[in-house]
């Protein structure tokens, strides 16, 4: 509890000076000769080696991308290459001691760290354990796919290098026999077998989402730690200072208990090569001189951030062995800089002009290519000849690679025109997993125990039908709410989950915004129920690394129109990475996100529609106590990413429909089937959310004073959605209007519409009309009854626009004129 | 001085709170700060604390009670001081708890419980003119019933907005037998107005197409030297109706034997006969005399209307209905006068039914309304079928003779052209003048042979011809 740390008055105003340690810079200055007691030979002979592949694979690229052959054989690759030619040893350096359980995330140009970290987790399995990932990952696709370049006397290590270098090849040129089915592409490419995770095409995309593995790690007490790679320009980012406000949050030290006491298994790995793109970090876009400052300013420990010399592959070795140990002691998160320079473009289409060739080649003097080799031959480490070897090996290595990936029989894309449903079948996974894991949930109170739980106890007393015997509605405190329906879903998980964890803004001591999660705190340890910064990015971002890595979560944003503060968490990483996997990654994250009222124009909108436009999230928003008890358990039950839309007008609604009352045991709705509140002949409603009950109050007001018999449907989920329903309603009615709270210029609503009129055209009796709020801000709560459809108001389209009603006079203006009017206006 | 403490707002959208724990009772004597309930929330429980000294002199609620935000729950003061200025709406007087209920403004019955019984049903007209075809938009809805139903959309009222004819109106009209038999249906467009004589589509309409075409013909030429264009000619594509009436004829005149005998009358006896009457009205003495027939002077249409009523009657085959298909050859017992009216709409066929039993003043009063409701397009669907025999009546046009075409599936149809004046020799060896008419009397040849059209013919003509004695006689 918080309660347990006052904030005291003296002390907060006491005179004191904040004390900032130094902050290391290229501290490390040894070369090959230096270590050569630390490192046997063929150590530093496999970082060359490393190193080499890596500036060989992107030279190849290069080359595909300028010239469209490589070493004679042609071939053309449209999509993106974004190289790391320079960049290799702080690639190297970093993968060196890293194995499988340890889980890197990338950038757009992390193909350098994705070989490396495969080199070196293949050299610290066994021969049994790469077989078996080989011959099991995507049924041995890509191992068959290279048999004809098997060596059969050769050395399973040299196999899983092959194999790794023809999967992320195979994988940047779409082939579907790519790691990632052909889905991810260069910016994308990734095997998590080996611990790699998915690189990003957003800059500084993987921060919050390397926070979220980091969060697994450590809630799940998983071995191995969790690197995030992202760029110097990256720091510009919004999204990477919530990551390191969450990464660094005192509650790990303070109110974390047991062994769950002390930092994340984290470190934030910048690779400064000085340019984000072409706007130079230091001296022009940013105002750092170094990242290292900033990750240093984050907490009192600093983050034991430090600047390393990233072209020397041995300053990052040691600077790793350093910060692992760090993170062993649980002080971490770290916050790791690596000076680097790129000589290669942003892109292949990057003309360079934004430095000078005088630059470009007094690094080329300090290119690890060149200098570390030389380092092994004057240390006696190695002669010209063996390095030669070397060279020539991995000229031949990529020279097969390139060979099989381009065979078109070998390495076919993906076929649409033969399975159109390929893609489509890898939008959603559309699995039932009751739990990610067989450990024993960590909780404060036992099933036993929960019996005497403040709320558990107050539900008890509530009716779980909202009417009584005698047909009165009961008061909210009597009847069993919405509330209690999020609760009921949410705590059975977490007894059912060891995974689940659940975070957002004031979500433990304050209940949360409308106290759904009151009760959870007194049943719920910290590290697996905490209050998270006021970081929405990294709220989604954290909880889509905590998927990815394998368990369950279920975040909350308070407001719905605090979503864009998660824009890209949301639009751009929870939907796409199931599909962008190939199928390999599975996304259990439920969003709970509140849409408001009251509160004026940045705290009532309805932005349902802003998510269902993007494909690959599921959509839902329930209405009633049954229904939201129901999709809750279904959304924490599946493997796809959910977010759940909840009305604040509604977390004291009791249960108006099911009369049986909202069942204490769990029970499934499943997502995308609309409910039938209530059945007419006339005109048929379909409503999402609040609307709902608005939408009653219409058919009320139509039944009892006009005799025309209302429909009503309730959406429930917008996507995906079953239009069954709705079609028999409509073609029993042949009028529709299709209702929700959304502003209605480019709304779902639309979309729901355009489907009927389509499935439905020649059995409407008028055309689909839909009732968004008006495309306005959302004025004060007094003035929102002009603002949201209320039950008037589909009487008035209706009147005006459906069926007129005779002597009835509209308020509400629906005529082709005022529609001409506002949409001229964009109003 | 008696302090009440009320239940407290813990938050805009928190209207009542559950009263936990009672801390304290009745009697109690309690220092500023100390416990006096706990309460709950949605999101909490709170401590409630007493705000001065003094003792408890009245309690209003029992644990568990739901009290509304800022409702007195208790009062502190002096024993024996007055406290039940401070009870709350809904409390009992004594002190030792009341009705918990929370106000109730959501309250309502149960959703079983507000089914009540329809209002004003929404409207079922029909059209009050028929419009003309395409005329309204049509829901896609109301297209699909009407065509299932074969139903006249121009007879259908458009009250959907925008003037557009929605399944209501189709409704209406079905209800209101606008309809097409089955049989009619197959010559029919779905969701065109058929031969639209304005009533039920029938198979008859369909056939009776044809001299809707002529008639109407002549309308719009009529129209169209009236409106001369400056364009020199308009290409129109040609119509669907225009293609159901072109394709209906052709059946209509190609399935059945029809031929054409004309004869003229002497019409002297019925205009003298009609003028006497004119000059008696004019003189007044219509209520002098109180004749009906003064009322309303009998047109040279009622008057032929009349005659064929009678003469008919002795003709039976002529009174009747052929049904090839059925192998039937229907004779009527009465005559059911089908009467052409053209209205702005197009031909209309009301029928005066029973005309063999009406007399000349009822058939000219019953006529003229049937006219006029047709002129008006309120004319009852039931009164536009069920015709034995039609009489049309081009003598406005000028006709001097025409072949009418017969309304299937009568077997014959009397066409009534202009006067004229014609010569003829008279008594004196010389010529003489005298004002003719031609009957032009269509016949089916499969269902009458010639000379027993041409005998009814006759019979009508000489009914014609002698009408003044004819009435005394009939």
């Amino acid at each position: 509890m918080t309660k347990s740390l006052p904030i005291i008055p003296e002390e907060a105003r006491a005179p004191r000076m904040i004390e900032l340690q130094d902050i290391p810079v290229n501290q490390y200055q040894k070369t090959v000769k230096d270590e050569k007691d630390n490192f046997t030979k063929e150590e530093f002979m496999n970082i060359y080696r490393d190193m080499r592949l890596i500036r060989e694979f992107e030279d190849m690229l290069m080359s595909i991308k300028t010239t469209n052959a490589y070493k004679g054989m042609e071939y053309n690759n449209p999509g993106p290459a974004h190289l790391s030619i320079g960049q290799e040893a702080a690639a190297v350096g970093q993968a060196f001691y890293l194995d499988k359980n340890d889980y890197i995330f990338g950038s757009h140009r992390s193909h350098g760290e994705v070989l490396a970290k495969a080199f070196s987790a293949i050299r610290k399995l066994d021969d049994a354990e790469l077989m078996e990932i080989m011959e099991s990952f995507m049924d041995g696709k890509q191992l068959k796919a290279i048999e004809s370049i098997r060596d059969s006397e050769g050395s399973v290590q040299e196999l899983a290098v092959d194999y790794i270098l023809y999967g992320i090849l195979a994988e940047i040129f779409a082939k579907e026999t790519g790691f990632n089915q052909g889905l991810g592409g260069s910016m994308h490419s990734y095997f998590t077998p080996l611990g790699i995770y998915p690189n990003n095409a957003i800059v500084g995309g993987s921060a919050d989402i390397s926070v979220g593995a980091a969060l697994y790690k450590k809630v799940n007490r998983q071995p191995g730690i969790v690197i995030g790679n992202f760029g110097d320009g990256s720091m510009g980012c919004g999204p990477v200072w919530e990551a390191l406000a969450m990464a660094t949050m005192d509650q790990y030290e303070t109110l974390w208990e047991g062994d769950m006491k002390g930092g994340l298994p984290l470190i934030f790995n910048v690779n400064n090569n000085h340019y984000g793109m072409g706007g130079q970090t230091k001296g022009e876009t940013m105002g750092y001189g170094n990242p290292s400052r900033i990750g240093a300013a984050c907490n009192p420990r600093q983050m034991h951030a430090e600047t390393v010399d990233g072209n020397n592959p041995l300053a990052v070795i040691d600077a790793y062995k350093r910060k692992m140990k760090n993170i062993e002691d649980k002080e971490g998160p770290i916050f790791l800089e690596l000076v680097t320079y790129r000589f290669s473009g942003h892109s292949p289409s990057d003309a360079d002009s934004y430095r000078t060739e005088e630059e470009k080649d007094a690094w080329k003097a300090h290119d690890p290519i060149v200098t570390y080799p030389a380092q092994l031959i004057e240390a006696g480490v190695a002669t010209q000849a063996e390095i030669d070897e070397i060279d020539k090996y991995v000229v031949d290595k990529i020279t097969q690679t390139v060979k099989l990936a381009i065979d078109p029989v070998i390495s076919p894309r993906m076929d649409l025109q033969a399975e159109p449903r390929a893609i489509e079948d890898l939008m959603f996974s559309n699995q039932k997993v009751a739990s990610f894991s067989d450990a024993e949930a960590d909780m404060l109170q036992t099933r036993e125990e929960l019996k005497d739980n403040v709320r558990v106890k107050q539900i008890a007393r509530r009716e779980r039908y909202a009417y009584d015997e005698n047909g009165k509605l009961l008061s909210p405190n009597r009847r069993y709410q919405f509330r209690d329906g999020i609760f009921e879903a949410v705590i059975e998980k977490f007894y059912e989950d060891p995974t689940l964890i659940a975070y957002g803004e004031d979500l433990r001591d304050w209940g949360g915004a409308y106290a759904a999660y009151r009760g959870l705190t007194e049943a719920v340890p910290y590290h697996r129920f905490f209050n998270s910064p006021i970081s929405e990015a990294a709220i989604v971002g954290s909880a889509i690394g905590y998927a990815m890595a394998g368990g369950r979560a279920l975040v909350e944003l308070m407001y719905c129109d605090f979503l864009g503060r998660a824009g890209d968490e949301v639009f751009n990483q929870l939907p796409k990475w199931q599909a962008m996997s190939g199928g390999y990654l599975k996304m259990p994250v439920v969003i709970r996100v509140s849409v408001g009222s009251k509160y004026g124009a940045q705290h009532s909108q309805d932005w349902t529609s802003l998510v269902a436009h993007i494909p690959g999230i599921k959509v839902v928003f329930p209405a009633t106590p049954y229904d939201v008890k129901g999709l809750l358990t279904s959304a924490l039950n599946g493997t796809d990413p959910v977010i759940v839309f909840e009305s604040q007008r509604l977390y004291d609604v009791g249960e108006q429909f099911v009369k049986e009352g909202v069942p204490a045991e769990p029970f499934e709705i499943t997502i995308g089937e609309p409910v039938m509140r209530r059945t007419g002949s006339d005109v048929t409603f379909l409503t999402i959310g609040a609307t709902l009950y608005r939408a009653l109050e219409a058919a009320d007001k139509l039944q009892e004073e006009y005799g025309i018999s209302a429909e009503v449907i309730d959406a429930r989920t917008l996507v995906p959605f079953n239009y069954d329903m709705v079609l028999e309603s409509v073609k029993k009615t042949g009028k529709i209007i299709v209702a929700g709270d959304a502003t209605a210029r480019g709304s779902y609503l639309n979309d729901l519409a355009q489907n009927i009129q389509n499935l439905a055209f020649d059995y409407l009796d008028a055309p689909v009309q839909i009732l968004g709020s008006r495309n306005w801000i959302t004025p004060a709560y007094e003035l929102e009854d002009d603002f949201f459809p209320q039950a008037d108001w589909f009487i008035d389209l209706y009147h005006e626009r459906i069926a007129p009603i005779a002597g009835y006079t509209p308020v509400n203006n629906f005529t082709d004129g005022e529609i001409l009017r506002r949409n001229k206006l964009g109003v | 001085m008696a302090v009440p403490v009320i239940m407290p707002r813990q938050g805009q959208s928190v209207e009542s709170c559950i009263i936990g724990e009672w801390h304290v009772a009745k009697g109690d004597k309690v220092s500023a700060g100390d416990k006096l309930f706990t309460y709950e929330t949605d999101k909490a429980t709170f401590d409630e604390e007493a705000p001065s000294d003094g003792e408890i002199i009245a309690v209003f609620f029992e644990e568990g009670d739901d009290v509304p935000c800022l409702l007195n729950v208790l009062v502190i003061g002096e024993a024996g001081e007055s406290w039940e200025e401070y009870i709350p709406e809904g409390a009992t007087a004594d002190g030792a708890g009341a009705s918990a209920a929370a106000t109730e403004e959501e309250a309502a019955s149960a959703p079983e419980a507000t089914a009540k019984a329809a209002a004003a049903p929404v409207s079922t007209a029909v059209a009050t003119t028929p419009s003309v075809a395409g005329e309204h938009p049509v829901s896609p809805r109301a297209k699909g019933l009407a065509a299932k139903h074969n139903v006249d959309l121009r007879m259908a009222a458009a009250t959907g907005p925008k003037g557009r004819i929605i399944e209501r109106d189709v409704e209406a009209a079905i209800d209101a037998g606008f309809v097409a038999t089955t049989a009619a249906g197959q010559d029919y467009a779905a969701g065109i107005a058929g031969s639209g004589i304005g009533g039920a589509v029938r198979v008859e309409d369909l056939a009776k197409v044809p001299e809707l075409q002529s008639l109407e013909g002549a309308a719009l030429i009529d129209q169209a030297v009236l409106s001369l264009d400056e364009a020199e000619y308009t290409d129109d594509k040609i119509t669907n109706i225009r293609k159901v009436i072109a394709r209906s004829m052709h059946a209509s005149l190609s399935e059945m034997a029809q031929l054409t005998l004309n004869a003229s009358f002497d019409a002297s006896n019925i205009l003298n006969w009609r003028n006497r009457l004119k000059a008696l009205k004019e003189k007044g003495m219509d209520e002098k005399l109180g004749l009906a027939i003064l009322q309303r002077v009998p047109t040279i249409n009622d008057i032929i209307l009349y005659a064929v009523s009678r003469t008919v009657k002795k003709y039976p085959d002529c009174n009747a209905h052929y049904l090839a298909e059925e192998n039937v050859f229907r004779h009527f017992n009465r005559v059911h006068l089908g009467v052409a009216v053209d209205t702005p709409r197009g031909l209309m066929v009301p029928v005066v039914r029973n005309a063999d039993l009406k007399s000349i003043t009822q058939i000219s009063a019953e006529a003229r309304d049937l006219a006029v409701q047709c002129n008006e397009g309120s004319i009852n669907p039931d009164k536009l079928s069920g015709s034995t025999i039609t009489i049309t009546n081009m003598g406005r046009s000028g006709v001097e003779s025409f072949t009418p075409v017969i309304n299937p599936p009568e077997t014959c149809i009397v066409g009534v052209s202009s006067t004229y004046e014609k010569v003829r020799s008279g008594k004196d060896g010389g010529l003489e003048l005298y004002t003719a008419m031609t009957i032009s009397l269509t016949i089916d040849h499969r269902a009458i042979d010639g000379a027993p059209g041409s005998l009814f013919l006759q019979a009508l003509i000489q009914t014609l011809e002698n009408f003044d004695l004819f009435l005394m006689g009939s």
